[in-house]
């Protein structure tokens, strides 16, 4: 298992197989593994091990 | 008349907020209308469950848009999310905004402080919202920063300029353009603050609450600019005793 967004969820490969199947929108999303941001070009090539905690944020409105 | 902020060239002293919107479709016409060019937004996690309508989708592409560090409690927090808005957005505008007390959300002058070095150093143009105190407002004009941001009263609150006596020094000494931020409930709050001499003021609470968030944001945006206007011309000073208008001669009286 891997906490996505402090849930619990399914492993993945990679960050790019976890955005796809949860559906999120790529162009919208920053993604950080243990609290670090990985960069885009990167999610391919990024593989998940258990336990890894990972944030997917967008922006939401706020002043 | 257009003047200079963050390394950009603007017209429009008006910022708004995209907060507590009731539906973010209002945005594109709340711009076009009130002559908004910035906007801020703020990062957060997506449920996976749940999916939304994504506020991006709603902001114009010639709109500045400003990310703002709410949720950070440190210095820390504030620049990762920083470095989070610049890889979503490519916009290097970022609002630090480090608040440690929950109930007056009163933001962390110090730790602001801390993330404005860091963020400037990385090339960020920096906005830091920070209680009204010229000292703090002194370091962060040293440290680097874009503008400051202090606040008329704690956000949301509607109170309007609480503190004159603590922003005007701040207006007055501080070279770098000062923002008024938070607690500008009305028009006639926001006229203040331009007539005080601010750069400019930004505003969430009042607009996305009103009935019509459009309507209220024109509303705002013509107070920034008749306050503005008066500041330029100047100020009239204020007198103790009545100075008549009309004529005190050639009366209308018998006998006189």
């Amino acid at each position: 298992m891997i906490k996505l967004n402090g849930k619990e969820k399914p492993e993945c490969k990679n960050i790019d197989t976890l955005l796809g199947e949860h559906q999120y929108d790529r162009k919208r999303v920053a993604v950080l593994v243990n609290g670090e941001i990985v960069k885009r070009d990167n999610w391919a090539d990024f593989d998940l091990k258990p336990g890894d905690e990972v944030d997917v944020v967008t922006f939401v409105g706020g002043g | 008349m257009s003047y200079q902020i963050g390394g950009r060239n603007l017209k429009s002293r008006f910022f708004i907020g995209s907060g507590k919107l009731s539906s973010y479709t209002v945005i594109p016409k709340m711009v076009e209308k009130a002559g908004v060019e910035v906007i801020t937004v703020a990062v957060r996690r997506i449920d996976p469950d749940a999916k939304h309508e994504n506020v991006m989708d709603f902001i114009p592409e010639q709109c500045v848009v400003m990310v703002n560090t709410s949720g950070a409690r440190s210095a820390d927090e504030a620049v990762r999310i920083a470095r989070i808005g610049r890889e979503l957005t490519g916009s290097d505008w970022i609002k630090i905004e480090v608040e440690t007390d929950a109930k007056y959300l009163l933001p962390d002058n110090e730790e602001t402080l801390k993330a404005a070095e860091i963020l400037v150093d990385e090339g960020f143009q920096v906005f830091p919202y920070i209680s009204p105190d010229l000292v703090a407002a002194k370091k962060l004009e040293k440290a680097g920063v874009a503008a400051v941001m202090p606040l008329a009263a704690p956000i949301g609150t509607n109170k309007g300029i609480t503190c004159a006596a603590l922003l005007q020094p701040i207006i007055n000494e501080i070279e770098i353009p000062v923002i008024i931020d938070a607690g500008l409930g009305r028009p006639s709050h926001a006229a203040s603050a331009m007539e005080l001499g601010a750069d400019a003021v930004l505003a969430n609470t009042a607009i996305a609450t009103a009935t019509d968030p459009i309507m209220m944001a024109v509303a705002m945006a013509k107070a920034v600019e008749a306050g503005r206007m008066a500041y330029e011309m100047g100020l009239l000073a204020e007198k103790d005793f009545a100075d008549a208008s009309s004529p005190l001669t050639g009366f209308l009286r018998r006998g006189a």
